[in-house]
This record gives C-alpha cells, sequence and structure tokens, in this order.
C-alpha cells in the first residue's frame, strides 16, 4: 500500500559528476570560529600549561567539579574555590578506535578512556587517551596517571596531557 | 601569577580558534536538471500542473506539494515568457555586504501560467517608476552563453 508514495531514485557515483552528467553547484566554505573559553575553561587551560589540573568546589555540596564550572549545576549557585588535584585517577570506561575521527584507519587501536581524578566529585570524568598500555590489558576501574608533554611544548591545550598510563 | 578572576590584561583572555571545513555539492535533482536543461537547449521556462489542485509549479516538481500526486511528464507545461511584476526591491550590496558599483533592482515575478513566483534581476529604463501589477518578460541569454542556470534568464524586462 506504500508503494504509492515510493519513487524510484537515482544514486550518482563521483564519475557521474566528473563526466558533467548533472548540473551541480558546488560551494567550498571555511566555517571559522573563536570560542570564548570563559573563566573556568580559560584557567582549566592556562593551568594545563603550567602542568597542573584544577577544579573548582561548591561550599554548598562541598563537591569538587572537574573540568571546572563557575557555578555548581546542582544547587545552582556559584562555586567559591579553585582547586589543585593530582595526577592520578581511574579507568570509568573506555573504547577501542580502530578508524580515527578524521575517518583514517588505524593499525594498532587508539584507546580512549573517560577517567575519574582523584579529588573530583562523583560522577565527572574527563575524555582522554590511555597510552603506555596493551588495549587487550584496559580494564575498567584501572588505576592511571597523566603523562605530559615537555613545559616547552605544551599550549594550553588538554593535549598537554599526551595520555594516561597505568600506575604500576 | 596573575589568575584573579578578572583579567587585568586584555591578552589573558582566551579563545579557543578553529575552522571547520565544509563544502557542499548541490544537485538540481531530476525535475530541476530537466528545468534547467530546456532553459539552456531551448529557451524554455517549464512548469509542472497538478490539475486537480489547479496548481503549476516552476520550477517543476517531481510530484504535487500539495495532494502528492506523482507530476508525470504529460502535466510539464510551458510558462511565460511573458508575466506581471509581483514586488520589486532595489540592491545596493552583493552577498558579502560589499557596495555595488552600480545598484540593481530584483524582482518577484509570476509568469503567465504559473502559480507561484520567481526573483531575478529587474531591467527598468533609467528614472522608470515600477509598479506591481506592470507586464514584464523574461530575457534570457544567447544561447551559447546559456549554462543550465537559472542566470541563462538575463533578466526581466519591463515591458
Amino acid at each position: 500500500m506504500m508503494d504509492q508514495w515510493v519513487y524510484a531514485t537515482t544514486g550518482l557515483h563521483e564519475k557521474d559528476f566528473e563526466a558533467g552528467q548533472v548540473l551541480v553547484e558546488t560551494w567550498e566554505g571555511k566555517a571559522e570560529y573563536a570560542w570564548d573559553t570563559g573563566i573556568a575553561m580559560g584557567r582549566f587551560l592556562e593551568e594545563l600549561r603550567r602542568g597542573r589540573l584544577v577544579g573548582r568546589r561548591c561550599n554548598s555540596c562541598r563537591r569538587i567539579l572537574f573540568p571546572p564550572r563557575m557555578f555548581c549545576e546542582l544547587c545552582f549557585r556559584p562555586t567559591a574555590e579553585w582547586v589543585t588535584l593530582g595526577q592520578t585517577g581511574t579507568v570509568i570506561t573506555y573504547s577501542l578506535v580502530h578508524v580515527r575521527w578524521d575517518m583514517v584507519r588505524l593499525e594498532q587501536p587508539q584507546v580512549p578512556a573517560v577517567i575519574a581524578m582523584d579529588g573530583a566529585a562523583q560522577g565527572m570524568g574527563i575524555l582522554h587517551l590511555l597510552g603506555e598500555v596493551a588495549p587487550e590489558k584496559v580494564k575498567m576501574g584501572m588505576r592511571v596517571q597523566a603523562v605530559w608533554k615537555p613545559a616547552e611544548d605544551r599550549e594550553g591545550s588538554i593535549t598537554d596531557i599526551r595520555y594516561f598510563k597505568p600506575i604500576r | 601569577m596573575a589568575f584573579a578572576d578578572t583579567l587585568e590584561h586584555p591578552t589573558e583572555a582566551r579563545a579557543w580558534k578553529g575552522s571547520i571545513p565544509v563544502w557542499h555539492r548541490y544537485t538540481a535533482g531530476i525535475a530541476g536538471e530537466r528545468f534547467l536543461r530546456t532553459l539552456q537547449e531551448q529557451g524554455k521556462i517549464l512548469g509542472a500542473r497538478c490539475e486537480p489542485c489547479g496548481v503549476t509549479y516552476v520550477p517543476p516538481r517531481m510530484y504535487c506539494e500539495r495532494c502528492l500526486k506523482p507530476l508525470a511528464e504529460s502535466s510539464w507545461t510551458e510558462v511565460g515568457p511573458r508575466g506581471e511584476l509581483v514586488s520589486f526591491t532595489r540592491v545596493y550590496l552583493d552577498l558579502d555586504g560589499n557596495r555595488l558599483e552600480t545598484p540593481r533592482w530584483v524582482g518577484l515575478v509570476r509568469l503567465e501560467g504559473a502559480s507561484g513566483v520567481l526573483l531575478h534581476y529587474l531591467q527598468a529604463p533609467e528614472g522608470a517608476l515600477l509598479r506591481s501589477g506592470m507586464k514584464v518578460e523574461a530575457v534570457l541569454k544567447p544561447a551559447r552563453d546559456r549554462r543550465g542556470s537559472i542566470l541563462d534568464i538575463l533578466h526581466w524586462k519591463v515591458l
């Protein structure tokens, strides 16, 4: 019954475009942006450049938010102070990635993981890569520590941490 | 160690800069392709009529937007080249906001036989007073200059 509404479609291949088989309009744009980091992320990134991890504490619920936020989403009030966290944390979950974000096939899988840093509130985690560990050896609950780029190579970016490695 | 929550030096304001490459290829579709090719090769403007709805679509559609009836080739018809000026305006800037050397008129025209309107440049004699309802005619580029684009129509000419 639905067939009456189904129209035959026409697929196009790359060669059809190359051969000029169809009329086509091409547009190439570069969406440039400047994302204002704001106070919390601005300081977070600046501290990364200095090899430190900072969060913000809410004086009402006493949670440490990491990455930092200027307001607490549970208490709905401004957070009170900066807190420097340690370099260690726990793997909450992870994935083995064989195709990179830009569609490049990887021979050796990357291992992105959600890591809960020690001291941060329950449920907080950051996404980063695991390194110096065989993919098959990665476990949820694994204890890890940050491995940084040399100071002179840091830019104030999350990639100033190269990856997290197992604490042995 | 200037870590005050208010910035003292504007250079400390951080922005994360990036760019996302985007590109697209936009095809005319089956009906659009036929409309543009006919314009290019035969110098004719086509529409497609849905008789039950009493609507003639310009450019033509594969099916009626209102009742979803397929609009077969037999329902395709020629419209124009004359029509009525429905509305118009004077354009002073290009798409990037730069001032045009010479301002241009653009007009919405309902071609004879069409239900809807088409937007294009409007050619009027210098100092002419334009009015909705004026009769216009589509002026096409010479056949050898047509490319299968809506710009194969050069402009509407006020009669």
